[in-house]
């Protein structure tokens, strides 16, 4: 049980290189289950090894439980991980895996394999204990790694990508597990993944991180709806959400959106801004209602159909629609914004305002 | 494999076991009595000699008879008869006495007219001597046979008409070859030396000569050769049969052979016939400055067997095998230490590697002038901090010793280089899963990585005895064997034999028990990686 604060920690690899992690701080509750999601190479397994004490940050501090643990090795700090390939030690049994932290910790022999057996049992995979990480399937290694990071009882557990290996059906069913897992165990669990889904999914908080720097840190509904930079904005949501350049201009007493759509919207006034837009947020009008455009692909995925649609201003659009009629490709349609969800960002990308109805 | 499989190959196992003992008995009766039969030529050569060249006086074997050295005898004999005495007289009469375990064969010395009856000699043979040797060689024979016949039986047995053919017509007929062969032999030699028996009271006045006679081995060696041959033609009967039911098979398998025939061939030319060679060599009294050069069969390997100097160079040997586990353990503590991401350590490496590449030749004189008693560095250094110097190499206790430091010396760099690539191909990652569990770097190095790096130091340390071994350059240029024996090794030990004392057949045979040394330690170190290697995997 222990809250983990990182205040402006950074990571240089090589000096006067560009930093892996740029001043991130994020604090962290106790028992929260956070996701840090970012692209490859964002800086998400520094943070963890950062936290974990296996990488020493070039500045900022860590503190776990209010304690500050910059300085403390490892072994010191209370904190169990579950690597991306699960490290399991390939000369040890299944049992000898999963028993060995407590064993370096000197617990007596009769509790480890007491421990073991109930861990085991509760992960079931019983029947593997005497087997080696080499005999066993990719899912069943999984599972071995997160026992052995659970018989410790951390408190602290980190993971980075655990379900990246593994085929889609197991990790669906492993992504549910782990939530089961953390309600049960109410420890605090900081999670790396670059899937969308699994941050959407898993996490109480999502950190989205870019660049070696932490843009968002909200609950994930609150990413999705409202993201605090285009980066956000476009890093979550399949299909992407939808960006249309264009300036923000006077409207009488308020302001309009002036580009590929035009809307009335709140915002500052500025010659360069993006409006973005997510596909489920554009509806399927007459040409004459909305923007005209003509179809360019469509993608009917059952339940919902994906449009592709080209603007006459030459821009993309891309719309969710549920089921129903749906155009065909080279139709001329009209595209219109549901104003109160479209999204302003300015010239650097920050979320600046909002459309209005 | 079915249970008809099983069964059939249990029965083949068994029909093999069967003809073996079968042929054994069958052809080393008639086998014991050509032996008798040369043996009496031979002793007859002997009686002939003796009066023709040296009178009444005592010979060369005599005394060699007289100090008691029976084997040594035997050696000499032979290579004193080689092939020059052919055919044997009515006159000469030849006495054969048999009974269980012991048989001796006598022959009269006459005078240089051949009139007189003056001496008789005779020839001893000491079968309980290479019984064990001749009944291990059948038993080996049989096995291996016995394997490789199953095996092709295996293939065959898919076809009941071919199996029975194999298992039964095949080697009933090579029996049937090779016992009429042997018969029309035996008849002849036993013919040829006719045997007839002197009045017993007469024997007593006769000043007597007993030589060891060289006894069955040639009859061993002749039934493993048969049955080698006869595995050998059932492996490719079973070949040759699975091949007709499968086309494909067989094409890949000649296509395979098409691409393996160079060094196949290169193999069997410069590495299996030497070696075969050797072997036979090894079954001769073997001088390269004479023409005759007369089989003595296992007398070479009897001799082994009862030579203190042999076997001072195999324990000399094994003793300095021990520094391999030594440099191990200082090429692993230099591979931790030079593991160290640290400024300097590539250098570091390089020169802790350096002693690998120079020759050992250069390494040995280099050594030789640091274990100088009077100017050796070594002994400088010693007497430098008020200790007594050490008469390295003179001194018959530690010259050995002081070759197993310059080899520790010499392989440490190549110990720590493996080690240092061991080390390399340790995930990261595991180290850094056991220090979050909690692992101290001692507990670490204890639980993780000396087990992961275990194929390595299977590997070194099993390369290494083979190696330590072959040892002789530093000992030819060192110590040359001394002082005093005190590190005469195998491989020194065969070189004296060979070169020095011209004595190419019993160096042979010693080579071969090296061979079968190293054989041994090979076939081990295949055990032991293959298990690591799954463990691993
Ligand atoms: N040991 C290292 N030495 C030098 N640079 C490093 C090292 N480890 C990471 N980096 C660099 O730091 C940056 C962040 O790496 P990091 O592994 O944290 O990314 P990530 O977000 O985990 O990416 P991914 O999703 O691909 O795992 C990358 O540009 C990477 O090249
Ligand atoms: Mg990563």
């Amino acid at each position: 049980m222990a809250s983990v604060r990182l205040e402006r920690i950074a990571k240089r690899f090589d000096a006067g290189g560009t930093p892996a992690v740029d001043g991130v701080s994020l604090e962290i509750a106790d028992g929260e289950f956070t996701v840090i999601v970012g692209p490859s190479g964002c800086g998400k397994t520094t943070v963890l090894r950062m936290i974990a004490g296996l990488e020493g940050p070039t500045a900022g501090r860590i503190f776990i439980d209010g304690t500050d643990v910059t300085d403390l090795p490892p072994r010191e700090r209370d904190i169990a991980m579950v690597f991306q390939n699960y490290a399991l030690y390939p000369h040890l049994s299944v049992r000898e895996n999963i028993g060995f932290g407590l064993r370096m910790r000197r617990v007596d022999p009769v509790d480890i394999a007491r421990r073991v057996d109930r861990i085991a049992e509760s992960l079931e995979i019983g029947v593997l204990l005497d087997r080696r990480p080499a005999q066993l399937s990719g899912g069943q290694r999984q599972r071995v790694a997160l026992a052995r990071a659970i018989v410790r009882e951390p408190a602290v557990f980190l993971f980075d990508e655990p379900l990246s290996n593994l085929d889609a059906q197991v990790r669906a069913q492993t992504r549910g597990e782990l939530v089961r897992l953390h309600r049960r165990l109410g420890t605090t669990m900081i999670y790396v993944t670059h899937d969308q889904v699994e941050a959407m999914t898993m996490a109480q908080r999502v950190a989205v991180m870019h660049k070696g720097r932490v843009e968002q840190f909200a609950p994930p509904l609150d990413v999705y709806r409202a993201p605090s930079t285009l980066f956000v904005a476009s890093f979550l949501g399949s299909p992407t959400i939808n960006r249309f350049a264009g300036r923000v201009l006077p409207d009488g007493t308020s302001q309009r959106f002036d580009g590929g759509v035009r809307l009335r919207v709140e915002a500052p006034l500025a010659e360069v801004a993006t409006l973005a837009v997510r596909p489920e947020h554009l509806n399927l009008v007459a040409p004459t209602e909305g923007s005209a455009g003509e179809v360019t692909l469509v993608e009917p995925l059952g339940p919902e159909t994906i449009l592709h649609v080209r603007l006459t201003g030459g821009e993309q659009a891309t719309l969710r629609l549920g089921a129903g009629t749906t155009p065909a490709v080279g139709d001329t349609v009209g595209v219109s914004v549901r104003a109160t969800e479209a999204l302003v960002y300015d010239a650097r990308g920050r979320l600046m305002g909002r459309g209005v109805a | 494999m079915t249970h008809a499989q099983s069964l059939a190959r249990r029965w083949a196992i068994a029909a093999c076991m069967v003809w073996g003992v079968a042929t054994a008995v069958a052809v080393n009766r008639p086998l014991e009595r050509v032996e008798y039969a040369l043996a009496a030529h031979e002793a007859r050569a002997v009686a002939r000699a003796m009066v023709d060249s040296s009178g009444r006086r005592p010979s060369p074997i005599r005394r060699l008879v007289a100090e008691g050295s029976l084997t040594r005898a035997g050696v000499e004999l032979s290579r004193y008869l080689g092939r020059a005495v052919r055919g044997l007289e009515e006159s000469d009469r030849v006495v054969v006495h048999r009974s269980w375990l012991k048989r001796a064969v006598s022959v009269p010395l006459k005078d240089r007219d051949e009139w007189e009856i003056v001496g008789v000699v005779a020839l001893q043979a000491e079968p309980w001597r290479d019984l064990p040797v001749t009944l291990l060689a059948i038993a080996f024979a049989v096995l291996v046979a016995a394997t490789l016949a199953s095996r092709g039986v295996d293939r065959l047995a898919e076809d009941p008409a071919i199996a029975l053919y194999s298992v039964l017509v095949g080697p009933v007929a090579t029996l049937a070859v090779v016992m009429a062969a042997l018969t029309a032999l035996v008849r002849q030699r036993v013919e040829a030396a006719a045997a007839s028996l002197p009045p017993p009271s007469a024997l007593s006045r006769f000043d007597g000569l007993t030589l060891p006679l060289p006894s069955a081995t040639l009859s061993a060696l002749t039934l493993a050769l048969i049955f080698a041959a006869t595995a050998a033609a059932l492996v490719v009967a079973g070949w040759a049969a699975s091949a007709r039911r499968h086309a494909a098979e067989r094409r890949e398998t000649l296509t395979a052979w098409a691409f393996l025939a160079p060094s196949a061939l290169h193999l069997l030319v410069f590495t299996a016939g030497p070696l075969a060679f050797t072997l036979f060599i090894s079954f001769h009294d073997w001088d390269l400055l004479r023409l005759d050069r007369p089989f003595v069969g296992f007398g070479n390997y009897a001799e082994l067997v009862a030579d203190p100097l042999f076997w001072r160079a195999v324990g000399n040997t094994a003793v300095y095998a021990l520094y391999v586990p030594v440099s191990m353990g200082l090429a692993l503590g230099a591979a931790l230490i030079l593991n160290q991401p640290l400024r300097g350590m590539h250098a570091l490496r390089a020169i802790v590697f350096l002693p690998t590449v120079v020759s050992y030749v250069a390494i040995a004189i280099v050594w030789q002038w640091m274990f100088n008693a009077d100017f050796g560095l070594l002994n400088v250094l010693l007497r430098a901090v008020h200790l007594p110097g050490v008469d390295w190499l003179g001194n018959p206790k530690t010259a050995l010793v002081a070759l197993m430091i310059v080899s520790a010396w010499v392989q440490l760099g190549y110990q720590m280089v493996i080690y240092l690539a061991g080390l390399q191909g340790i995930p990261a990652h595991l180290i850094e899963a056991a220090t979050l569990d909690g692992a101290s770097p001692w507990a670490r190095l204890r639980h993780i990585t000396l087990p992961l790096l275990r194929p390595v130091t299977t590997y070194l340390f099993v390369t290494g005895i083979i190696w330590s071994f072959q040892v002789f350059t530093l000992v030819y240029v060192m110590t040359e064997g001394g002082p005093v024996h005190a590190t005469d090794v195998l491989v020194y030990r065969i070189y004296q034999n060979a070169w020095e004392f011209r004595r190419m057949g019993y160096a042979s045979a010693m080579s071969w028990i090296l061979f079968a040394i190293l054989l041994a330690l090979t076939l081990l170190q295949w055990r032991a990686l293959n298990r690591t290697v799954d463990d691993a995997a």
